[in-house]
């Protein structure tokens, strides 16, 4: 049996940039409408089995009932029994309940924060990520018709890690111990509480940690990428102080926001390559744009860029793959 | 928008004033002493005193059914609130109005409201009023999840929007309508999914969390005071006591109520402010002591107060006008 899981965060996309910023809003029934082209698209490809996780808008019983109704679902679709707590802590458990079956590929709808949940719960599974989040640079801008066709290749395939990027992640450690990880950048700020979560306000970040990064990516990892660029196969991070001396970039930290900031240092961090300092003050590092690790003063921080992050799945790459191997043939 | 200490401080004092003002007129209900219904926002605390925050005295606030807190955190008046639960005489209403109703118009509190959903009205003129005049005031409207389904609602946020109005429209998502849960009641589960509908940002912070709500809320009433127009603000939360006093509350999960109740703000903040340097262990013990000297005291002051008069019954119901055209 050929399955993928999907995994959709009703609470994505509704945070307080849309307030400071011009922020995309996708509301739930969107996402419900992505999944069911998801699906249908997966179906068509040969798929047999849909996961979804539980949530607390239901968005996989939402995806049934719609298609069931309209007489068009034919691959079996489920929902993993687990009880919801409506945290990220869902999705990790998902993702790890997924990969436990055997999915061929996960599907991840939400922003950089939900991918980051669902690659805590993998190790090796395909992970294509769907951008529905808010400033979303590892998620990617795409119809859902065209993900769920990438994502069936990737379960129906025998390797499908060819066409895939066995992309980096950051690991942070506070005195010694891991605490956790982030895919595209680990902020430091001088706030000492999560808040709001997000982080938007140029002047209380001091310290960028990125694992690549590109002008044309939205938030703090833009100001590395304004100051040097390092791609998804670079093997090397970006480590960058911001301060009120030294090189002054623009970069769009937020949706529709260029802001001007000062790059006091830069340095490439190799794979594996410690980036260390003591906290001075409390602070909180931001993972992939919220604010997760409170700093004590007098902590030991260090973060690290590896190459052990998920397989991501290369849409057009694999899309290319599959026509190679005639899976679009009709038999 | 950064918060000082002395903002964070003043959070807590309001949320405690809150918590042990709630938690004595429930105690005090249950001994017959307060007449009426009372809607108690026992487990809100954080929302309204972070929402305050952000506002200036000659700002407004609407309220809802549930408006102790609401009143607390504009800086209403303990003695006069009591009084008034208490049905005396020098209470809020003169001791006619009870909990529902109780206003105060020089701290820009404009009125809890018996009618769910009347408060939305009530904000857009406000906030009208206030761009007619050319001043930078903001309206902030207080409601809960079940008056969303409400025609004003949608009426409301139509107009604040099309008009840009000065309104902060505040959703304290307490997961039930009375006693229909929100999952049956509506089908969304992001109220603030809803301000998209009428070109208005809509967010959801965890409203457990004052320094969540304190951030979102700064940022739309700086929004609303620059002349940019409304917010719909939802704020996650969960009341720990029934409707009103004396429901039962048999309807929420025993397993859900747990839950939330891990959440509660007023435990998780004041050890959030310990553990950060915000205030010492000694400091919230001696806010806790003068916030249950406070209390006390508002007891005291209302239980000495004299009931209305039995000709005072008609006062205050109608007009001159009636009055006048009467004596013809």
């Amino acid at each position: 049996m050929t399955s993928i899981g999907i995994i959709a965060n009703p609470a994505s996309g509704k945070d307080i940039r849309r307030l400071v910023s011009y922020a995309t809003t996708i509301d739930n029934n969107e996402k419900v409408n992505i999944c069911k082209r998801i699906v249908l698209a997966a179906q068509g490809m040969g798929v047999d089995e849909a996961l979804f996780m539980p949530d607390t808008f239901m968005i996989g019983c939402a995806v049934q009932d719609s298609l069931e109704n309209d007489g068009v679902l034919s691959l079996a679709l489920g929902l993993l029994d687990f009880e919801i707590e409506a945290t990220m802590d869902d999705t990790v458990r998902a993702a790890r309940m997924m990969e436990r079956h055997g999915v061929g590929c996960l599907v991840v709808l939400g922003g950089d924060g939900t991918s980051r949940a669902a690659v805590k719960g993998i190790t090796d599974t395909p992970l294509l990520s769907v951008s529905t989040g808010t400033n979303n640079v590892y998620p990617a801008m795409m119809e859902g018709t065209v993900a769920g066709m990438a994502a069936a290749a990737a379960a129906l395939m025998d390797d499908p890690r060819e066409c895939c990027i066995h992309d980096k992640k950051i690991t942070v450690r506070v005195n010694g111990e891991v605490r956790d990880i982030a895919l595209i950048d680990a902020v430091v700020s001088d706030d000492f509480y999560a808040g709001a979560r997000a982080i938007w306000d140029p002047e209380r970040i001091k310290r960028i940690v990125v694992s690549r990064c590109h002008p044309a990516t939205i938030g703090f990892s833009a100001v590395a990428g304004a100051y040097e660029i390092v791609e998804d196969t670079d093997d090397y991070g970006l480590a960058v102080s911001l301060g009120s001396e030294g090189e002054g970039v623009l970069a769009p930290i937020a949706a529709g926001v260029l802001t001007p900031v000062r790059v006091s240092e830069a340095r490439r961090l190799a794979l594996g390559e410690e980036y260390r300092f003591t906290a001075e003050t409390r602070c909180m590092i931001a993972l992939d744009g919220e604010r997760e690790v409170r700093v004590q003063p007098g902590d030991e921080v260090s973060l690290t860029v590896n190459r052990d992050g998920p397989w991501r799945v290369v849409p057009r790459k694999i899309l290319a793959r599959a026509a190679e191997l005639g899976m679009y043939k009709i038999k | 928008m950064a918060i000082s200490k002395e903002q964070m401080k003043d959070m807590y004092v309001k949320m405690r004033r809150i918590r042990d003002f709630e938690s004595t007129a429930a105690k005090l209900f249950a001994e017959g002493k307060i007449p009426g219904f009372v809607h108690l926002y026992l487990g809100e605390e954080a929302i309204a005193p972070a929402v305050c925050e952000c506002l200036r005295d000659d700002d407004f606030i609407t309220s809802t059914h549930r408006g102790h807190g609401h009143i607390i955190a504009k800086g209403g008046d303990l003695n006069l609130m009591m009084a008034e639960l208490f049905g005396r005489e020098t209470g809020y209403c003169k001791g006619k109005g009870g909990s529902m109703h109780i206003a105060d118009r020089d701290k820009g509190i404009l009125g809890a409201n018996g009618i769910v959903g009347a408060g939305h009205c009530i904000a857009c003129g406000a906030g009208l009023s206030a761009k007619i005049r050319g001043t930078d005031q903001v309206c902030v409207c207080f409601f809960g999840d079940g008056s969303t389904n409400q025609g004003t609602f949608h009426e409301s946020l139509n107009m604040a929007s099309i008009w840009k109005l000065p309104v902060i429209f505040v959703c304290e998502n307490n997961h039930y309508g009375i006693s229909m849960s929100q999952d049956r009641h509506q089908a969304i589960k992001d109220v603030a999914d809803r301000g998209a509908a009428y070109n208005i940002p809509g967010i959801a912070v965890d409203g457990n969390d004052p320094l969540a709500v304190y951030e979102a809320a700064a940022e739309a009433v700086a929004r609303a005071r620059a002349g940019k127009g409304p917010t719909l603000l939802e704020c996650k939360t969960y009341r720990q006591h029934g409707h009103f006093e004396g429901d039962p509350a048999i309807y929420k999960p025993k397993e859900e109520q747990a839950a939330w109740m891990e959440k509660d703000p007023m435990p998780r903040y004041a050890k959030f402010l310990v553990e950060n340097g915000v205030m010492t262990q000694e400091e919230v013990d001696a806010v806790d002591a003068q916030v249950a000297q406070e209390i006390e005291d508002s007891i005291a002051f209302a239980d000495a107060q004299p009931f209305p008069s039995v000709e005072s019954a008609v006062v205050d119901v109608y007009s001159d006008i009636v009055e006048e055209v009467r004596d013809r």
